[in-house]
């Protein structure tokens, strides 16, 4: 970047960095979390940054991005939104690549598309729109229309809670039971107020002490007021409770290529629970949540958090010693789903795979 | 949005910042006389990185002042070479202000305001400070409160402990009193350190007057991050003798009737905060950061840009490159930085090992902070330690609890390091003992020869160390490179300087510390009930305010440093207003004058002549107008020998006696009044404060008959009688 040493092109590089600095300092600073408002904080940084930065080539966007959501993972790993915007930002540049490609060489077949649009054919979604929009916008510059498509993104993020709403009714049944562990998440409070104009239904949350306890409260508040029966239950009650579940429902932090989800602490449990019973477990997620990364190291994603939340600091007799854990995440694997609900249909977690294939490209996975 | 754009429209909801660098304090020799506190490494970040980040992520701040004292070069070399200063700190501007001449926080704040730095509300910090506290909160108490009440200067910001927490201060505890209902403080008072004695905390009724429900507390962490308004700096720079920030300030504003002003507290019971002021600080927090009770200050937070800490279960923080041998057990709460190495069977526990460090094989390391580039080799057993920079421990070397090994010191084979050690690589000069040090040096180098020779025959792993002599083979063996050292001073002021605390010691003193505080509490309420009961009694009532109010009005004026004349004309007053007679006067004053002179003494500050001399030299001249004739003269050295006498302290009679001294220096009193009542029987009947003077009055007796002759006893007769 800073290879040509012009005044102008030394300033933009300075801007860069401080917008990339400033994003990252937000990031470890936690003024901005939870997947919704990472991976839209996400969208204006690059849009930024795309507007903001010099290159020529696509390819030298391409790594400058690869950079930069580097920095971005390393420095905030467990924020997975913030990745997962980052490769579906690459993913629109290499599309429009590939595009033109196939465009110019009327000949040469492109497998990634061809694999896409296989799939097009089974989903009724706004990824049509977007190949149009590229196809209307070919001729003009690659940066307008890299910016229109993180635009389309973020559209697509924040309409993420009308489409999944979409799919209530032929999901919840009318006196049902339904057991929510995860109040902390608004795809799952949505979900349910949207279905509560149809259907009539017992939720049941569990209080997620000690991290999430106040979320379960105003949540259950939030269900009482659309006249939704809400019960609060202890998190020690799932299992007892759980025979008389008629489906588990939870939101997550981000899904995995294997099917498998990081979610609040407490619902690994239920969703055992749930197995036991053979009662099914959705999981309602935007696509934005999914990640192409693989879960190996299982440990590394799941945030621990403050131990004074466990026991009082004040307690003296306690700190210091014994040892005190407050992990805030929890790993769900895949065979304790059944299915995934997502803005673009429900899909079992077998075939997560195959959407994140579909939007994410296989060389930005690592972004190293 | 760009943040920076926004930092530009709400300009002016932004505070400054003014960061204390410089501790001045001593605590932390002699690690401190080569590297300031704030930037001693705590789990493996500069202490002062705490405090700009929390600064940082306040979101509120955009100009910081780092004042710096000794060591100012290091602090600005470090902070013009750290993220702060890059286009993308948070600051619009950081700077460094190399105060040299400060001694204290109150010069440092003069200094700040005769550089006329501040323009608004500004938030004033320790530069040791480690928490996670929500500043936004506390600013809408600052907004509120200041929005409230005109008289608002201060919000301090304390944090709910137990009394036996291993992060409260143990060596500054302090004792708040609050308002309940609305959170403002109204009395304030540093309790001694803990060394087992009860101590008590008094309280003038007078400040309860009005307050529905207060408390009392001793608990709380004092974390020294306070909100100020821009008539902080200027109340220092009128009050030039406010040394400490919480001693002199909060207690001089609180218990000064002519300020008239108010300072709130923030008490916070779910976040952490803390301030790393002594090795038992500097252990407990290290040890909260680790076991993560300051979320999301964390190690894995990497504050600095170049670090790459990962958690792992147990709170066992990686960073890239680190060798671990297959057989060495890391228990809970380690920290291990960038290439360092461990060896085989090597137990690390509830420890900081810094980058680059190399640790040989079976080494056991428990609660012990081994900062970067230090060597410890084969068989060592480290416990409750600290290891600087680039410290070498050769073989088999014992550190046991509170050693202090300093920057590049050398520790030889099979030394055993005995308990609170502190080892340096250079002696320091500018001690006051210098002088005493250097000369004895010149000897224990002749000796050193012969000693080592001795100990070379019989140099086994049994080489204990018993007395703790200058001589350094003796403490860090042959081979060792380092002294001892040993600071006088605070060995004996401070007992618990060590890292390790003795429990049961503390325990003890601590709870009873707790329980008088108390009983403190409990007796002032009786005391109040009583009051008011016996408010039929008007005249009684109106006599013990009037001692109270006089006493406080003098020993305001004393503390405040008032004007002579100001002080007398307000006893005057109040004189007047409630009617009584000057011999009331002069015992208030003298018992104001008394109590503060014995203050000095008791805290050590001045001897008791001087403290004497301080105190009546100036004040003394308040007797001029409570003085007026010989009767009154002698009725004044009763009241002061009733006073001394009341005094539970073994110097009573001296003090006594330099009181007399001065205030006949002063010309207060003359000496055949001095002499009538040394004859008086009220005197008489307190023997043992007048053996002290004996002498003096020979003196003064045979003075006095060279002139009068004879007409003494006379006259002493007539004033007996008229006094009664």
């Amino acid at each position: 970047m800073s290879s040509a040493p012009s005044a102008s092109a030394i300033n933009a590089a300075n801007k860069l960095e401080v917008l990339v600095e400033a994003f990252i300092s937000k990031l470890k600073r936690r003024q901005v979390t939870g997947s919704y408002n990472v991976a839209i904080a996400t969208c204006q940084f690059l849009m930024r940054v795309t507007s903001i930065s010099r290159w020529n080539t696509a390819n030298e966007f391409i790594t400058l991005i690869r950079e930069i959501g580097k920095r971005i993972t390393d420095s905030q790993p467990r924020e997975f939104a913030a990745g997962n915007i980052v490769r579906r930002v690459l993913a629109i540049v290499r599309d429009e690549i590939n595009l033109n490609k196939t465009f110019n060489d009327n000949n040469s077949t492109n497998i990634a598309p061809v694999s896409a649009s296989m799939f097009q054919l089974l989903i009724t979604s706004n990824k049509e729109k977007d190949v149009g929009n590229i196809k209307i916008n070919e001729k003009s510059d690659l940066r307008s229309i890299i910016i229109q498509g993180i635009r389309d993104l973020m559209d697509e993020i924040q309409s993420v809670h009308e489409n999944i709403e979409l799919m209530t009714v032929d999901l919840i049944h009318d006196n049902e039971i339904l057991l929510t562990p995860t109040p902390g998440s608004s795809t799952v409070l949505n979900f349910l107020l949207k279905a509560s104009l149809k259907r009539k239904f017992t939720v049941l949350i569990t209080e997620n002490y000690p991290n999430d306890i106040e979320l379960c409260h105003r949540f259950a508040k939030k269900l009482a007021d659309a006249n939704i029966e809400s019960v609060i239950i202890p998190d020690s009650t799932v299992f007892a409770v759980m025979s008389r579940v008629g489906k588990v429902l939870i939101g997550t932090r981000s899904v995995f290529v294997n099917g498998g989800c990081v979610t609040a602490a407490g619902v690994a449990t239920v969703c055992e629970c749930a197995k036991e019973h053979r009662t099914p477990v959705f999981t309602v997620a935007g696509l934005y949540k999914f990640s192409p990364c693989y879960p190996f190291d299982r440990n590394s994603l799941i945030e621990v958090g403050n131990s004074g939340k466990v026991v009082p600091y004040e307690d003296s007799d306690l700190v210091g010693k014994c040892e005190v854990t407050n992990p805030l995440y929890d790993y769900v694997s895949p065979e304790h789903i059944d299915i995934y609900i997502t803005n673009i249909g429900g899909f079992s977690p077998n075939f997560i795979y195959r959407i994140i294939l579909d939007n994410y490209y296989t060389n930005d996975v690592d972004l190293s | 949005m760009p943040p920076k754009q926004n930092k530009e429209t709400d300009d002016e909801h932004k505070f400054q910042a003014i960061v204390l660098a410089d501790s001045f304090q001593t605590r932390f020799m002699p690690l401190t006389s080569v590297k300031p506190r704030c930037l001693l490494p705590l789990a493996n970040v500069p202490l002062i990185e705490y405090t700009l980040e929390f600064l940082a992520q306040s979101n509120v701040v955009n100009e910081v002042y780092v004042m710096c004292c000794s060591h100012a070069d290091q602090i600005q070399e470090y902070i013009d070479n750290s993220k702060w200063v890059t286009i993308s700190s948070p600051f619009k501007k950081i700077q460094t202000i190399s105060s040299k001449e400060s001694r204290s926080v109150g010069d440092a704040m003069r200094d700040v305001d005769s550089r006329g730095l501040i323009t608004g509300d500004f938030i004033l910090i320790s530069g040791d400070v480690v928490t996670n506290l929500d500043i936004a909160k506390v600013i809408e108490d600052h907004k509120k409160y200041k929005s409230n009440d005109r008289d608002y200067i201060c919000t301090m910001v304390l944090t709910q402990a137990s009394p036996m927490h291993r992060s409260r201060s143990i060596i500054e505890p302090a004792c708040f009193i609050m308002d309940r209902a609305t959170n403002r403080c109204l009395y304030y008072q540093d309790l001694p350190p803990i060394n087992g004695k009860k101590t008590s905390v008094n309280i003038d009724p007078e400040v309860l007057e009005d307050i529905a429900e207060f408390e009392v507390n001793n608990s709380l962490i004092d974390c020294h991050v306070d909100i100020c308004t821009a008539a902080v700096p200027t109340i220092f720079q009128e009050n030039f003798d406010y040394q400490t920030l919480r001693s002199d300030f909060v207690k001089g504003v609180l218990g000064s009737d002519l300020l008239k002003k108010h300072i709130y507290s923030y008490i916070t019971n779910d976040q952490y905060s803390a301030r790393v002021e002594s090795w038992q600080t500097y252990d407990g927090i290290c040890q909260d950061v680790l076991e993560r009770w300051c979320y999301p200050i964390v190690p894995e937070r990497n504050l600095l840009e170049d670090q790459t800490y990962t958690y792992g279960s147990q709170h066992i923080y990686k960073e890239n490159g680190v060798i671990l041998s297959q057989s060495c057990k890391l228990q809970s709460a380690v920290v291990i930085g960038k290439d360092s190495f461990i060896g085989d069977e090597t137990a690390v526990e509830n420890s900081v090992i810094g980058r680059s460090c190399k640790i040989g094989a079976n080494v056991i390391v428990e609660n012990s902070y081994i900062w970067d580039g230090a060597i410890i080799e084969d068989g060592c057993i480290i416990k409750h330690s600290i290891i600087a920079n680039d410290a070498i421990i050769r073989k088999n070397v014992i550190l046991n609890p509170g050693s202090v090994i300093g920057f590049g010191v050398v520790i030889d084979e099979n030394v055993i390091v005995p308990n609170n050690t502190r080892i340096i690589k250079q002696r320091i000069k500018n001690s006051t003992s210098s002088n005493i040090i250097s000369s004895d040096d010149d000897d224990d180098d002749d000796e050193k020869d012969e000693h080592d020779s001795d100990d070379d025959e019989f140099d086994g792993p049994s080489k204990v160390v018993n007395e703790l002599t200058l001589r350094d083979p003796s403490v860090v063996g042959y081979n060792g490179l380092g002294f001892l050292y040993e600071d006088d001073e605070e060995a004996q002021n401070e007992p618990s300087s060590g890292i390790v605390y003795e429990m049961a010691e503390l325990n003890l003193s601590d709870s009873s510390l707790a329980s008088s505080a108390i009983t403190v509490h409990h007796t002032n309420k009786k005391k109040k009930r009583s009051h008011s009961s016996a408010s039929g009694f008007v005249s009684e009532d109106e006599g013990e305010s009037f001692d109270k109010e006089a006493i406080a009005t003098v020993e305001r004026a004393m503390e405040n440093n008032h004007d002579l004349d100001t002080a007398m004309l307000e006893l005057n007053t109040l004189r007047m207003s409630m009617n009584v007679t000057y011999h009331e006067v002069r015992e208030s004053s003298c018992l104001a004058m008394i109590k503060r002179t014995n203050h000095f003494i008791e805290t050590g500050t001045l001897g008791v002549k001087d403290a004497a001399e301080k105190i009546f030299r100036h004040w003394g001249k308040m007797f001029n107008r409570q003085v007026f004739d010989d009767a009154d003269q002698v009725d004044l050295l009763l009241i002061i020998q009733e006073i001394c006498y009341k005094l539970d302290e073994d110097y009573k009679a001296l003090l006594f006696g330099c009181v007399a001294v001065v205030l006949y220096d002063i010309d207060i009193l003359d000496d055949e009044n001095i002499i009538a009542w040394w004859n008086s029987k009220e005197s008489k009947k307190i023997p043992e404060i007048r053996e002290k003077v004996a002498k003096w009055i020979e003196m003064l007796q045979e003075d006095s008959s060279e002139e009068e002759s004879d007409d003494d006893e006379e006259e002493e007769e007539d004033e007996e009688s008229e006094e009664e």
